[in-house]
């Protein structure tokens, strides 16, 4: 059956049906690890997500609305925050017609893509800078506002970056690769690893002269002990020390230096 | 340097592959071997923004992987070698062809037919099969998704 709607490959706007399922499909995105699970990944998340903004596909193709809605729950797997770059791209690649071949592999491409970018953007990049940057806030002015500025800095970028992805994935479908490549993820992607880096280097010694109350000789060794430690774990598990790692292991030295030093 | 990896991974090229493999081993360049892909310049654009602007990625078919893998083993620079199915890998190997030391089974996800073996690895037997007649070809296969994780024997996902 000849579909009606256009090509979104060749750059033509995606009908009006997709738009309205926009803000549900944000809101599901944030559920879109629920029901991960190891034969489809984020598959059913994303068939959740999806249906919304499918419901526009069923008044003028049922039986192609039953297809995409059946592809949109395969295996799938990707950094969770940039999701919806792939669900907005494979939704408007249905709506465009696009075979179905030709939609599996966008999928499957965007899969590893988004799966690296995400990692490099987020887990070794903004959690570490905000961490560093909050625990600097948290020690030079309040601690309060250290624990602020890191939930909603962190969470705010988190809830933009999934509607960005969302409105660049729907209106681009399958041109979705030049789209990400022209938009800020290459620059941010080149200088926020660096930016955590220097974050967390400020934030350390910092935190440090916080925890020691001043400098005294003995204070001084320990602070010394404590650096060539993590310094030392951090080498030995590089390959595994990501973000969240890092945070908890910071805590851990903290509770450490509460809980047994006198 | 040869190449220090040859992985099946029906993602590709991903965040296990270029952080927690890529990073340990000081990965400088990539060979992505899937017939589709090297016929298909949106992929490999979508592939290549997955890689760092340092790490080089060489798109191949079978027969390119084939013929120029000796060559890719002789590159001074660390290398990996990636494929999306066994059927390609085995191709690579084929009869009489290139040498491969260790083949990294890293993620071949479910589909119709395949049966899980581990969490992250679903084999039909047709391709458990294959796998057997690469070892008895002398290569070393191990399933790892993470060089964290164990490393678990072929003969473990019978």
């Amino acid at each position: 059956m000849p579909l009606a709607y256009g090509r979104a490959s060749h750059g033509k706007p995606i009908g009006g049906g997709v738009v309205s399922g926009r803000g549900k499909a944000f809101a599901r995105l944030f559920a879109v690890q629920a029901a991960w699970n190891y034969e489809r990944m984020l598959g059913i998340g994303m068939g959740y997500a999806a249906e919304p903004l499918l419901a526009g596909l069923e008044a003028t193709d049922s039986e192609r609305h039953a297809e995409a809605a059946g592809r949109s729950a395969e295996f799938f797997n990707c950094h969770p925050y940039l999701a919806g770059l792939a669900l907005g791209a494979s939704v408007a690649a249905e709506y465009a017609g696009e075979s179905e071949d030709r939609i599996r592999r966008l999928k499957t491409a965007l899969c590893g893509t988004l799966g690296a970018l995400g990692d490099h953007l987020f887990w070794a990049g903004l959690l570490p800078a905000m961490m560093g940057l909050a625990l600097i806030v948290a020690v030079v002015w309040s601690p309060w506002w250290g624990v602020g500025l890191f939930l909603v800095g962190y969470n705010g970028c988190r809830v933009a970056v999934a509607w960005w992805g969302l409105r660049t994935g729907l209106d681009t479908g399958m041109r979705v690769g030049q789209a990400i490549a022209s938009s800020w993820v290459p620059r941010v992607r080149r200088w926020v690893g660096l930016a955590a880096g220097f974050l967390v280097g400020v934030a350390i010694p910092l935190a440090g002269r916080f925890l020691l109350g001043g400098l005294g000789r003995s204070q001084i060794l320990i602070g010394v002990g404590v650096a060539v430690l993590g310094l030392a774990l951090a080498y030995r598990f590089r390959a595994t020390f990501g973000g969240v790692r890092y945070g908890l292991l910071a805590v851990a030295l903290v509770l450490l230096w509460f809980g047994v030093l006198p | 340097m040869p190449i220090l990896l040859y992985r099946i991974d029906d993602r590709l090229i991903h965040g296990q592959v270029v952080i927690g493999w890529g990073r340990p081993l000081g990965i400088e360049f990539i060979v992505l071997v899937d017939s589709e892909v090297s016929a298909s310049e949106w992929e490999q654009e979508l592939y290549r923004m997955a890689v760092p602007q340092a790490v080089e990625v060489v798109f191949a078919d079978v027969e390119q992987a084939r013929t120029s893998l000796t060559d890719w083993q002789a590159d001074p620079r660390r290398g990996m070698l990636l494929t999306g199915t066994v059927d390609s890998m085995a191709a690579i190997r084929g009869n009489g062809g290139p040498t491969i030391p260790k083949i990294n089974l890293g993620g071949v996800h479910h589909r119709p037919g395949r049966r899980q073996r581990l969490p992250y690895v679903y084999l039909t037997d047709e391709e458990y099969r294959a796998l057997i007649a690469l070892k008895e070809d002398g290569i070393e296969i191990t399933a790892q998704d993470v060089p964290t994780t164990r490393a678990v024997a072929l003969s473990e996902l019978a």
